[in-house]
C-alpha cells in the first residue's frame, strides 16, 4: 500500500544531521487498552495513519512533514444537528482526536500499542520537474502554441 | 547594508575541463546534478532547477507570491529574494537558475531588509480587509506579512490606496480586485493550464490590472483553480463566499466521482455539512488541480435528497421505515413472479465498487446474471466485452500521456469527460511537438488537432494510413489511442473497436511494449471501470431476458421505456432524481462524501473514499442496504462489515484493493485481449453513423450536479450564454462589496 516514490524529484542529499534523523522505536508492544480502560468498541475501528497534504490555498508546507493518526466517522451516530442550538453534536468520543507523530513508524508503534486496527496510507506524490526562468524565451521552431497575455 | 564577503571562495572545480582534454565541443558536457550550498548545507539539485528549489530541497522556506511550482516562472513578486555570494544585489531566486559551488543564504539581514521593502510596497495598496476576506487564515499575504511586514506604516497619499474595479469572472469566481498583488499565477494557470487566452493583464507600474480585457466571463472548466491559486483574496469563490472561515473546517481526504479520473481531493465540512472541495495534490493522478465540478458541485449534496424510505401507493410516494420498505421488496419480488435472469439490477455511474459486489453477489444468489449498466446500451455486454482488464482501462496511464507525442482522440472529448486529463494532453501539446488527431464531433479542446472525420469512415481511412495525421502518427515514437467510453453506446463502436484493435496487434512493437501501451480507453464514469473490473455485465441470455424486478443502484441515466410496464422497481440511491421516479421503493443511500468506499479510476486505479460527513436523515451506506435486503429477501450474504466486504473484493480481484497503485496488464495478456476483441467484433457492421458528443453539458451530469444551484449557474452562464449577472456587478455600488 505504500508508495515508493521519492517525494521530489529535486531530492535533496544533504549531509545528515543529527536532528534529522527519527529514532526508529524499538518495537515491544504491551497493549494498553487492557490497563486503560479505554472503551473496548474502540478496538473495531481501524484508524489511518497518514501524512497531510500540502494545501493547496497556501505554498506553505508546514504540516505536512508530520504523521497524524485519525479515525473514520462513525455511520449512524457520527453527528447530527442539534434540535436546540442547532451546532453538531456527536456520539463519536473519538471525533475531536487527532494525534500527530514525528515518523510513521512512531505512529504504527503508538497504534500497535494501543492495540488499535490501523492501515498507512501512501504519501503525498510530487514530481516537479527543474524549473527555469529562460523557459519562458526559449525559441520555437514551429507554430508558436501558446499565446501569453501576461 | 551590503554583507561583505570575507573569504572569495572559488567555485567547485568538478565540473571545469583540464586544458589537455578539451574536445571538440564548444559546450560543456551537460551534468545531470549540481551541488550548491545553501545556508551552509551542501545539497545537490538536477541541473537546470531553478534557485529556489535548490532552496527548498535544503530545507529552507522562501517566501513567495508568484512562484508556483506548475506554472511557468514570472519573476515579478520578488519577494524570494535571497543572498547569493559575490552578488552585489539581492537575487529573485525563482528566476535565478541553481549553478554548481554557489553559497547562498537565506536568511540573512540583507535578505530580511529586502523582503521587508517588498511587502511594504504591496501592502501599501493592499486593503486592511483581512477580517471580511474569504482567503483569511490561508491567505500568503497574511501569513508572510506576520514575519516581513511592518506594524506601521509610511503610506500617506492623499488619494488613499489604489482602487481597482472589480471583474466578473461568472458564477464561480469572486473578485476583488483592490486585494490583487499582480503575481499573475492566475493569468500564467489560465494561458498555460487552461487554455483560456482572455485573462491577461493591461497597464503597467502601480495601474497594472488582471481581467477578461472585455467584459466576459471566464469560460474554463478549471477556472475554480485560479482561486486555489491567488495568494491573496483577490479570487475567491463565489458560492462560498462568506459561509465559513478555513479554521473552523474539518478536514477530510477523500476521492472524486464527478468524472473518472478519481481526483484526489479534500473535502472541508462543518457540522453536518460540506462547505467546500479542494484538490490534494498527487502527481499521478490530478496534479494539483480538479474542475469545477468536482469543486463546486457540493451544493447539490444539500438539495433533492432521499432522507426515509418511501414505498409508492398510487401515484404518491409513502414514507416509512427500513423495514417496511425492506419487506415491501421482498414481497414485492415475490408477488412479480420475477425468477433466474427475470431479476434484474442496473448500476448507475455514483455507485461504489463495495455495493457493486455487494448487489451483484445478491442478484446472481437470487439465481440470475442479469446485471446492466446504466446508459444506452448497458443492457447488452459491451463490445470490448470485460475479461481483459486492458481492453477497458486507460492503459497508458495519466501521467504517461505526457510522454506521448502523437495522440488520437476517438469518439470523446476529454475536455469534458475528463478534464484534468485535458489539461494535461495540452500541458503536453504546448511544450512538446505533440501531435493530436480527433475523430468525433467538432470540440474546443484547448489545443490544436487534425481533424479527421467524425464517424467510422475517418477510423477505416487512418487505420488503412490516408491522411497526414496516419503518417505522423506511423512516425511517432510513442503514440497513443485514446478511445472515448461513448464508443460503446455508438452503433458502430464495435466496428471501431474492431478496426483499432487490428491496427494495435499490426503495430504492436510501437502500441503494445512493456515500455509503453499505447491503446487506451477513456471512461467518464466513476464507477464504470470498477464494474467492469468486477464482471457486472450481462451474459447473452441474461441480456435477453424481459426483466420483471428491476433495481436501479444510483441509476439515474436509465431509459424509462426500458423498464417493463409491470416490473417491480426498487430505487438505491442518494438524490431523488429520474431513477427515483421509475421506483416502486425507494432506498435512501449515502453520497459519496457520505461513505468510506473503493472507487476505480479511468486507469484501473484503487483509491479509497473516506466519509466527510454522515448521511441525512435515515439514509445509510450503499453495501449495508444491500446486505440487509439481502437478509429479507432470504439469502443472507456472508459478510457483516466492510473489511470482510472488501476480503470479496479481493477475491474477485486483488487490484480493487491495492489502494493508491495502479497494476499494468502485461503485453501477453493484453496482446490476448485484443485478440478476443478482434474475434468478438468481425462480424460488426458500419453504419457511417457520426459520433456525437457524449456530454452536451459538461456542468450537469449526475443527480449531485443536477440538484447544485451553482451548477445550475453554471450552465445558465456558459453553456447557454446568458449574460450571467453581469448587470449586477456594474449597477451596484462598489461600498456593496467592499
Amino acid at each position: 500500500m505504500m508508495s515508493t516514490e521519492t517525494k521530489s524529484a529535486v531530492t535533496p542529499t544533504t549531509i545528515e544531521q543529527p536532528s534529522d534523523v527519527v529514532p526508529t522505536p524499538t518495537r515491544e508492544v504491551t497493549t494498553a487498552d487492557a490497563v486503560s480502560g479505554a472503551p473496548t468498541e474502540l478496538r473495531h475501528r481501524a484508524v489511518r495513519i497518514f501524512q497531510p497534504t500540502r494545501s493547496t490555498t497556501q505554498s506553505g508546507t508546514g504540516k505536512s512533514t508530520r504523521w497524524r493518526i485519525d479515525w473514520d466517522i462513525l455511520q449512524g451516530g457520527g453527528r447530527w444537528e442539534n434540535p436546540l442550538m442547532g451546532w453538531a453534536s456527536s456520539a463519536d468520543y473519538m471525533q475531536g482526536t487527532r494525534m500527530s507523530f514525528r515518523s510513521k513508524e512512531d505512529a504504527i508503534h503508538f497504534a500497535e500499542k494501543q492495540g488499535w486496527d490501523y492501515y498507512v496510507q501512501a504519501t503525498e506524490i510530487n514530481r516537479i520537474p527543474p524549473k527555469n526562468y529562460a523557459e519562458n524565451y526559449v525559441y520555437k521552431p514551429n507554430k508558436l502554441r501558446i499565446l501569453r497575455t501576461k | 547594508m551590503l554583507r561583505l564577503v570575507s573569504t572569495a571562495t572559488k567555485p567547485a572545480a568538478t565540473g571545469r575541463l583540464v586544458a589537455g582534454s578539451r574536445t571538440f565541443a564548444s559546450s560543456s558536457r551537460r551534468q545531470a546534478d549540481i551541488t550548491l550550498t545553501v545556508d551552509g548545507k551542501e545539497v545537490t539539485v538536477p541541473q537546470g532547477s531553478a534557485l529556489i528549489q535548490a532552496c527548498e530541497a535544503a530545507g529552507a522556506t522562501i517566501p513567495r507570491f508568484c512562484y508556483h511550482d506548475r506554472l511557468a516562472i514570472a519573476g515579478n513578486c520578488r519577494m524570494c529574494l535571497v543572498e547569493v555570494e559575490r552578488s552585489p544585489k539581492p537575487v529573485a531566486s525563482c528566476a535565478m537558475p541553481a549553478m554548481p559551488g554557489s553559497k547562498v543564504w537565506t536568511n540573512t539581514p540583507l535578505v530580511h531588509e529586502a523582503r521587508e521593502g517588498v511587502m511594504e510596497f504591496l501592502l501599501s495598496n493592499h486593503p486592511l480587509d483581512c477580517p471580511i476576506c474569504d482567503q483569511g487564515g490561508e491567505c500568503d499575504l497574511q501569513d508572510q506579512s506576520m514575519r516581513y511586514g511592518a506594524d506601521r506604516t509610511r503610506f500617506h497619499e492623499i488619494v488613499g490606496k489604489r482602487a481597482v474595479e472589480d471583474k466578473d469572472l461568472g458564477p464561480l469566481v469572486k473578485t476583488s480586485m483592490n486585494r490583487c498583488i499582480q503575481c499573475t499565477r492566475c493569468v500564467r494557470f489560465a494561458n498555460e493550464v487552461a487554455g483560456v487566452e482572455e485573462l491577461g493583464t493591461t497597464g503597467r507600474g502601480n495601474d497594472m490590472q488582471i481581467g477578461m480585457y472585455v467584459e466576459k466571463t471566464m469560460n474554463s472548466e478549471l477556472s475554480g483553480n485560479i482561486v486555489d491559486l491567488c495568494p491573496v483574496g483577490a479570487l475567491t469563490s463565489k458560492p462560498y463566499a462568506f459561509h465559513a472561515r478555513s479554521w473552523e473546517l474539518k478536514q477530510t481526504d477523500s476521492i472524486d466521482v464527478m468524472d473518472a479520473v478519481g481526483s484526489n481531493i479534500r473535502v472541508d465540512s462543518r457540522g453536518t455539512t460540506v462547505m467546500r472541495v479542494q484538490p490534494r495534490p498527487n502527481d499521478d493522478v490530478n496534479e494539483e488541480w480538479i474542475s469545477d465540478k468536482t469543486r463546486y458541485a457540493y451544493d447539490g449534496l444539500r438539495s433533492q435528497r432521499l432522507t426515509t424510505p418511501l414505498i409508492k401507493d398510487g401515484d404518491r410516494f409513502v414514507p416509512s421505515s427500513w423495514e417496511d420498505a425492506l419487506t415491501a421488496i421482498a414481497t414485492g419480488l415475490k408477488n412479480s413472479g420475477a425468477s433466474g435472469d427475470e431479476i434484474q439490477a442496473v448500476a448507475g455511474h455514483l455507485a461504489d465498487t463495495e455495493s457493486l459486489v455487494a448487489l451483484k453477489d445478491l442478484v446472481n444468489r437470487l439465481g440470475s446474471d442479469n446485471l446492466a449498466l446504466d446508459g444506452v446500451n448497458g443492457h447488452a455486454a459491451p463490445a470490448h466485452a470485460v475479461d481483459v482488464r486492458s481492453n477497458y482501462l486507460f492503459n497508458t496511464s495519466i501521467p504517461g500521456v505526457e510522454e506521448a507525442d502523437a495522440i488520437l482522440l476517438v469518439g470523446t472529448n476529454p475536455r469534458h469527460e475528463a478534464a484534468v486529463l485535458n489539461s494535461r494532453i495540452r500541458k503536453s501539446w504546448l511544450h512538446t511537438g505533440l501531435e493530436v488527431g480527433f475523430v468525433g464531433e467538432r470540440v474546443d479542446t484547448t489545443y490544436g488537432y487534425d481533424y479527421l472525420g467524425d464517424s467510422a469512415k475517418a477510423v477505416a481511412d487512418f487505420v488503412a494510413g490516408k491522411g497526414a495525421f496516419a503518417e505522423k502518427f506511423k512516425a511517432a515514437k510513442k503514440p497513443m489511442i485514446i478511445v472515448g467510453s461513448s464508443l460503446v453506446e455508438h452503433a458502430d463502436g464495435a466496428a471501431v473497436y474492431n478496426a483499432l484493435s487490428k491496427y494495435v496487434e499490426q503495430n504492436k512493437d510501437k502500441l503494445l511494449t512493456p515500455e509503453w501501451q499505447g491503446f487506451s480507453v477513456l471512461q467518464r464514469v466513476a464507477s464504470r471501470s470498477a464494474a467492469y473490473d468486477v464482471g457486472f455485465v450481462p451474459s447473452k441470455k441474461a441480456a435477453a431476458t424481459k426483466p420483471k424486478f428491476v433495481y436501479l443502484l444510483n441509476a439515474d441515466e436509465v431509459d424509462p421505456k426500458s423498464i417493463p410496464q409491470n416490473a417491480f422497481v426498487v430505487y438505491q440511491g442518494h438524490h431523488g432524481d429520474l431513477g427515483a421516479q421509475l421506483a416502486d421503493v425507494c432506498l435512501p443511500a449515502a453520497a459519496y462524501t457520505e461513505k468510506s468506499t473503493t472507487w476505480v479510476n479511468t486507469e484501473g486505479r484503487a483509491q479509497l473514499g473516506r466519509a466527510a460527513v454522515p448521511p441525512p436523515g435515515a439514509s445509510r451506506e450503499d453495501w449495508k442496504i444491500i446486505r440487509a435486503l439481502s437478509e429479507v429477501v432470504g439469502s443472507p450474504l456472508p459478510y457483516d462489515d466492510v473489511l470482510s466486504l472488501r476480503d470479496r473484493l479481493w477475491e474477485i480481484s486483488p487490484t480493487l484493493v491495492r489502494y493508491e497503485s495502479r497494476e499494468p496488464t502485461s503485453v501477453e495478456v493484453a496482446l490476448a485481449g485484443l485478440k478476443t476483441l478482434v474475434a468478438g467484433t468481425a462480424s460488426a457492421k458500419v453504419t457511417g453513423a457520426p459520433f456525437k458528443k457524449s456530454i452536451d453539458n459538461f456542468y450537469q451530469t449526475d443527480p449531485i450536479s443536477r440538484a447544485s444551484v451553482t451548477m445550475a449557474q453554471c450552465t445558465r452562464a456558459f453553456v447557454k450564454g446568458e449574460n450571467f449577472g453581469f448587470s449586477e456587478l456594474s449597477s451596484a455600488s462598489e461600498a456593496a462589496y467592499a
